[in-house]
Order: C-alpha cells, then sequence, then structure tokens
C-alpha cells in the first residue's frame, strides 16, 4: 500500500516576521516543514513500523524553496518524493485538484494532510483533497488504528472528541497530539540524499485555473509594548493589571 | 529574566557574516536536528547536571540514536559519512548547552572511533565500531599521565611482549569518560623498541582500574578520570597499526577541529545571554545595552565570535580538501578557544552579581573553557606550534 503524506513549507514560527508592502517580507526568514505536515510524515512512519507494509511518498505543490521541506521528510524517513514545482499561489480547492490527479496516479490509498497551515491558517486543503478524490475523511485527528481495509480514528470536534470507522481509501488530516515527530537522525539525512525526489510541471494533467486570485494584502501587525514596570512587587502587580484591563483591555 | 533566544535571533548574529548559503542542504539538516535535540533534551538539565556533577548514562545511547557518534565515518561502520563541516556544526550545536557533552562525542568520534577506523585491523573496525556508533560501547583515550601532559613523549607506561600478548603498566590522568568507558585507547611504549605503540583495551580486564577526579570545578558534567594499568594483558591482534607519537597525534588533530568548532557554541550561548541580559537589565534608569562601555563589549563578543566562525567553516573546507595542517589546527584551537574564553568571561561580568550563578549558563561555560582552553594541546603549546611554523626553530 502507498501512503502519500503532503508537505508544505512555512515560516518558522520562532522567527520574527516583517510586513512588506504587499503580504510579509520573507527575505532572510527561516523556512521550516509545517509542524502539522511533520505529525503525517511521523504517523505514516510509525504505522510501518508496527509491521504494516507502506510506501510513504512525501508530496509538495509550491515554489521550489518547498525543496528543503521535502528534503526533511525524506531524512524522517519518507522512501521518494514527488514536487508539483509553481510559483503560482493556488486556493485549497484548486490546489486538491492537482493533488487528486497525482493520488490516483500513484493509486495511494491513505493521504496525510497536516490540520492546519502554520502561515496562513487555512484548514481547507484535506477536506478539499478529500471531497475531490471522493475518499472519506477524518480532521483534527488524534489518534490511528489501522485494521484490514479499515481506519479506526479518535478525531477532535468542537465540544470534544468523536471515534469513527472509516474504510480505506481515505484521507486523514492531522491534529496536535496525534503523535510526537521524530528528530531526523544524522545517518538519515545523509541516506535521503540519494533517495528520488521526481519534479512535476503544475500543469501535468492539464491547465491548472484558479478559482481565487489574490488581489490585495493587508497584515495585522501587533508590536510589543517592551514596557517595563519598575518599582515595589504588589504596586507593579496592580499597576499590570490596570493596564491589562484598560489599555489593552483583556481583563 | 532566563528564557529561550528565539531562532531568529540566533541566526542573525551568529551568522553575521552569511555562510549560511555555504552549507549543503545536509549539513543545514544536521545542524537544525542536533539543535532541537539539544534544546529539548540536553538544555533543560544541563545546570543540574553540571552542578550535581554527573554525566547521565543514557545520554551515549541518545547520541547514538540521533546518530551524531562518528559522523564522517563510513555507513558500514554505522557513520553517516557526513563532511567535516556537518561534523564541526554538530560540535558547536552540543557546546551551545556543555563543553561536557562535546567532550563526550569529541573523545568517541575523534579520539576512539577515528584511531580504531584508521589504525585499526578489519576485526577491530567490526567489532568495536558499530557498537560506539550506537552508543552501545563507550571508549576514552589515555595518552596524558599525571607527569606527562605537554611532553606526552616523557610517558611512562610500558608494553612489555610476553609470547601472544602485551602486558601494559601505568598511569594515565585527565581521561574523559574513563569510568564510562568499555575500551580505552592506551598509548604505551614498548619496552625493546621505545617507540610510542596504541592499544584497544577492553576495560574490564584484569589490572585495569579507572576513578573518577572528584574535584573539578570545570567540566563537571563530563566524567574526568585516572587509568590505573597494573599488568593488563593485552591480545596482539589489538594493538594498532602505527608506531611513534604520530598515530596519538593524529586523533588529537581531529578533536582540535572539533574544538574549534564546538567553543564557538559555548561563545554564543554566552554572548546571546549578555546581549538579552543587558537589555532587560536597567540601570540609572536606562538598560544597561543603552551604555557605550557594555556595546563595546557586546561588539567585540560579535567580532571575535564571527571571525572565529570563518575560520572554523574555512578550515573544515580544507579539512574536507585534505590541507589541513597541523599549524593550520593549532591556530584555530587556539584562536577560537581564545575567542570564546574571553567572551564567557565578559558575558559573566556583564551579568553582574547574576553572572556568578549557574541560573545562567555564563559562568558554566567560562569554567567549561579553563578547561578546553588546557587540554587537546595547551595555549601555550600551540603558540610554540605557530612560532616553529613562523621562525622554523622549535622552542618546546
Amino acid at each position: 500500500m502507498k501512503i502519500i503524506t503532503i508537505i508544505k513549507q512555512v515560516p518558522d514560527a520562532e522567527a520574527r516576521l516583517h510586513p512588506a508592502e504587499e503580504g510579509i517580507d520573507l527575505d532572510g526568514v527561516t523556512f521550516v516543514i509545517d509542524g502539522m505536515d511533520e505529525y503525517g510524515v511521523e504517523e505514516a512512519l510509525r504505522l510501518r513500523e508496527q509491521g504494516f507494509d507502506a510506501e510513504i511518498i512525501a508530496v509538495a505543490l509550491g515554489p521550489q524553496r518547498y525543496e528543503e521541506a521535502i528534503r526533511t521528510a525524506l531524512a524522517l524517513g519518507a522512501d521518494r518524493a514527488i514536487h508539483i514545482e509553481t510559483d503560482t499561489v493556488l486556493d485549497p480547492i484548486t490546489q486538491a485538484k492537482v493533488l487528486s490527479n497525482l493520488v490516483s496516479e500513484e493509486e495511494a490509498e491513505l493521504v496525510f494532510v497536516g490540520g492546519k497551515q502554520a502561515d496562513w491558517d487555512s484548514a481547507a486543503l484535506g477536506p478539499a483533497l478529500a471531497e475531490a478524490l471522493g475518499w472519506p475523511h477524518s480532521d483534527w485527528t488524534t489518534k490511528l488504528d489501522i485494521g484490514a481495509g479499515t481506519l479506526t480514528v479518535t478525531h477532535d470536534t468542537d465540544e470534544g472528541q468523536e471515534d469513527l470507522s472509516l474504510p480505506l481509501p481515505a484521507v486523514i488530516t492531522t491534529q496536535q497530539g496525534l503523535n510526537e515527530p521524530r528528530y531526523p537522525t544524522l545517518p538519515n539525512i545523509m541516506k535521503a540524499k540519494r533517495k528520488e525526489l521526481k519534479k512535476l510541471p503544475l500543469d501535468q494533467w492539464g491547465g491548472v485555473q484558479a478559482k481565487t486570485a489574490v488581489v490585495g494584502e493587508a497584515i495585522q501587525v501587533r508590536e510589543r509594548l517592551n514596557r517595563v514596570i519598575e518599582g515595589d512587587p504588589v504596586e507593579a502587580a496592580r499597576e499590570l493589571v490596570r493596564l491589562l484591563r484598560e489599555e489593552a483591555k483583556v481583563l | 529574566m532566563i528564557g529561550t533566544i528565539t531562532r531568529a535571533t540566533r541566526t542573525h548574529l551568529e551568522d553575521f557574516f552569511e555562510l549560511e548559503p555555504l552549507y549543503t542542504p545536509e549539513e543545514r539538516l544536521i545542524r537544525d536536528s542536533v539543535r532541537e535535540f539539544v534544546q529539548s533534551e540536553i538544555r533543560p538539565h544541563i545546570d543540574a547536571w553540571w552542578t550535581q556533577g554527573v554525566f547521565p548514562e543514557y545520554l551515549p545511547r541518545q547520541f547514538g540514536e540521533l546518530g551524531v557518534l562518528g559522523v564522517t565515518l563510513p555507513e558500514r561502520y554505522g557513520g553517516s559519512e557526513a563532511s567535516y563541516t556537518a561534523y564541526g556544526l554538530v560540535n558547536r550545536e552540543l557546546e551551545y548547552a556543555d563543553s561536557g557533552m562535546r567532550s563526550f562525542v569529541s573523545v568517541q568520534s575523534s579520539l576512539v572511533m577515528y584511531p580504531i577506523y584508521r589504525y585499526g585491523s578489519e576485526r577491530l573496525k567490526n567489532a568495536w565500531l558499530p557498537k560506539l556508533a550506537s552508543g552501545e560501547a563507550i571508549g576514552c583515550f589515555g595518552l596524558t599521565e599525571p607527569d606527562a601532559g605537554s611532553d606526552p613523549a616523557n610517558m611512562r607506561t610500558r608494553a612489555r611482549r610476553v609470547g601472544e600478548h602485551y602486558l601494559l603498566n601505568g598511569v594515565k590522568r585527565w581521561i574523559t569518560n574513563g569510568t564510562l568507558a568499555d575500551i580505552a585507547i592506551i598509548w604505551a611504549k614498548e619496552e625493546e623498541s621505545n617507540e610510542i605503540l596504541g592499544f584497544v583495551v577492553e576495560t574490564d580486564t584484569e589490572g585495569f582500574q579507572a576513578v573518577d577526579i572528584k574535584t573539578k570545578a570545570s567540566m563537571r558534567a563530563s566524567a574526568t578520570s585516572e587509568l590505573y594499568l597494573d599488568e593488563v594483558a593485552v591480545p596482539i591482534s589489538h594493538r594498532l597499526e602505527v608506531r611513534g607519537l604520530k598515530g596519538a597525534l593524529s586523533c588529537l588533530n581531529q578533536a582540535r577541529f572539533g574544538i574549534a568548532f564546538g567553543v564557538l557554541g559555548a561563545g554564543f550561548g554566552c554572548f546571546e545571554e549578555a546581549a538579552r541580559y543587558t537589555e532587560d537589565r536597567l540601570v540609572f534608569g536606562k538598560p544597561l545595552a543603552s551604555k557605550q562601555l557594555v556595546q563595546a563589549r557586546l561588539a567585540d563578543m560579535l567580532g571575535d565570535l564571527t571571525k572565529g566562525s570563518l575560520l572554523a567553516y574555512h578550515l573544515a573546507r580544507l579539512k574536507e580538501d585534505g590541507r589541513d595542517t597541523p599549524a593550520r589546527v593549532s591556530l584555530a584551537k587556539r584562536d577560537n578557544v581564545r575567542a570564546a574564553l574571553k567572551t564567557a568571561r565578559a558575558a559573566r561580568d556583564l551579568l553582574g552579581a547574576n553572572g556568578i550563578t549557574t541560573e545562567y549558563a555564563s559562568i558554566r561555560h567560562m569554567l567549561n573553557l579553563e578547561t578546553v582552553s588546557t587540554y587537546e594541546g595547551t595555549d601555550t603549546v600551540h603558540t610554540l606550534v605557530l612560532g616553529r611554523e613562523v621562525t622554523g626553530q622549535n622552542a618546546f
């Protein structure tokens, strides 16, 4: 069986970002594999380590720089990778359509997608991909067991959690708690160099027309006050509460 | 005021002259992976380990799983076939936490695995290298003696050939990992030839004893031991295929290279701590960082560590090309340790009274670096190596 894990690359959450006139200035920013996608890679690796016979394929749709995130997935243990390279910004519905072609062509039976993108907070790709494929889907998945042709999962809902049983093939979107991703080990990092990384053009399965286009962006900026309250601790605490209530209006 | 430094802050000043694009994707991944490991597995505990004077027994296995032991060696012996630049970056990331962590990896990789790989028989290599790479086995390196430090040729340890064995007698001191070790690389003078030979000695052999030195005020999260060898019988097949001091020196050249990178980790740890502290701490109503004298010291730190980083990087590339002459390695070891130690002392000072507690890392790094300045060729010995390079005259 083939397992596909979808990979995205996002700015490091610990990095400081600077808004530019349009969007974000990405010059000099450190990029990493999206943490939510790492859960997917890790879960695929664990299924295989439990004795499940699987080929794990890391798939990414995005610009050239995504390659470093793909290499991380290979270093973590994915067997090979496919990179559909494009600089065009595509909405999740369109991305899902492109990726569904690849999933069908590879005859994969299980697809992991990150629950929510760390950069633009979108959680649409997983459900959209399931829809495009006509497959069942579990969102915000925190636990997964695989049986003969069936998955048993636990996933978060607004009010709590739910256990589901769904037949394969299926799309699983990840949630924090699904697992604790490993570090790529040095031998695996070096071995990843020899693994296949296939590049495909965006129009591999015909012309792609985005359904929406971004015509402008305004980034919400939150500046730190960097204020230190001096003096007696009791007085300082009082002042802090006053500031939180009257200025920040969070209390 | 103790807090983690964001990666962004580290990236900007830690790589002031933009070495980042010069690393290969694998080198970057290796660096990041070790960094994450150090951040979550070592940094939360290192202060306690150091204060209590322990090196945790489970760490070698963790190092082995991550793959930081013998990184440059071939895969068939458990290595990763990574570049020397990658090895250097591994050292730097480990020493960002503590010199003792890097010391363990240096000794295992450069002083134990390297001589077995370079001078050992195929049988020795197969018997020990995979276990040393996985952390299942631990090694130590016995060259220095109580009365022979900078002049190892004056060692007293002797190897007497008796039939198919050598009998080893002597004392080794200041041996990292001595009490933890399953094997010891022991250098001893062969009685009949008076030449220095190297042996792979299993530490459970009768007559071998290791005792920790407990009075250290430095490198406390690392085992430093004394080894006693009393008629220790070692099979001839455990002898390394090298004669004379050059065997031991070739190992030290490897380890010193690692130190040139490693100490930058300690240096940057102190620099970042001082930069952060002086930004937060107010004096006469203003942050310390707004004062000219403070800025001058921070600027010196940035300068020293940036130059050290460029030196280490270029030395690594020379080494990958086989052009890491001992004198070049001496320069890098000596000057980078100096840069790190100077930074650590200044950081300790800038932290004021807080600088004397191990709640901050600077004093721990500073004390550790006193050891690093002395071991693997003292600052003075490296100075004399460079003096000889300039003048052609031996002043030892």
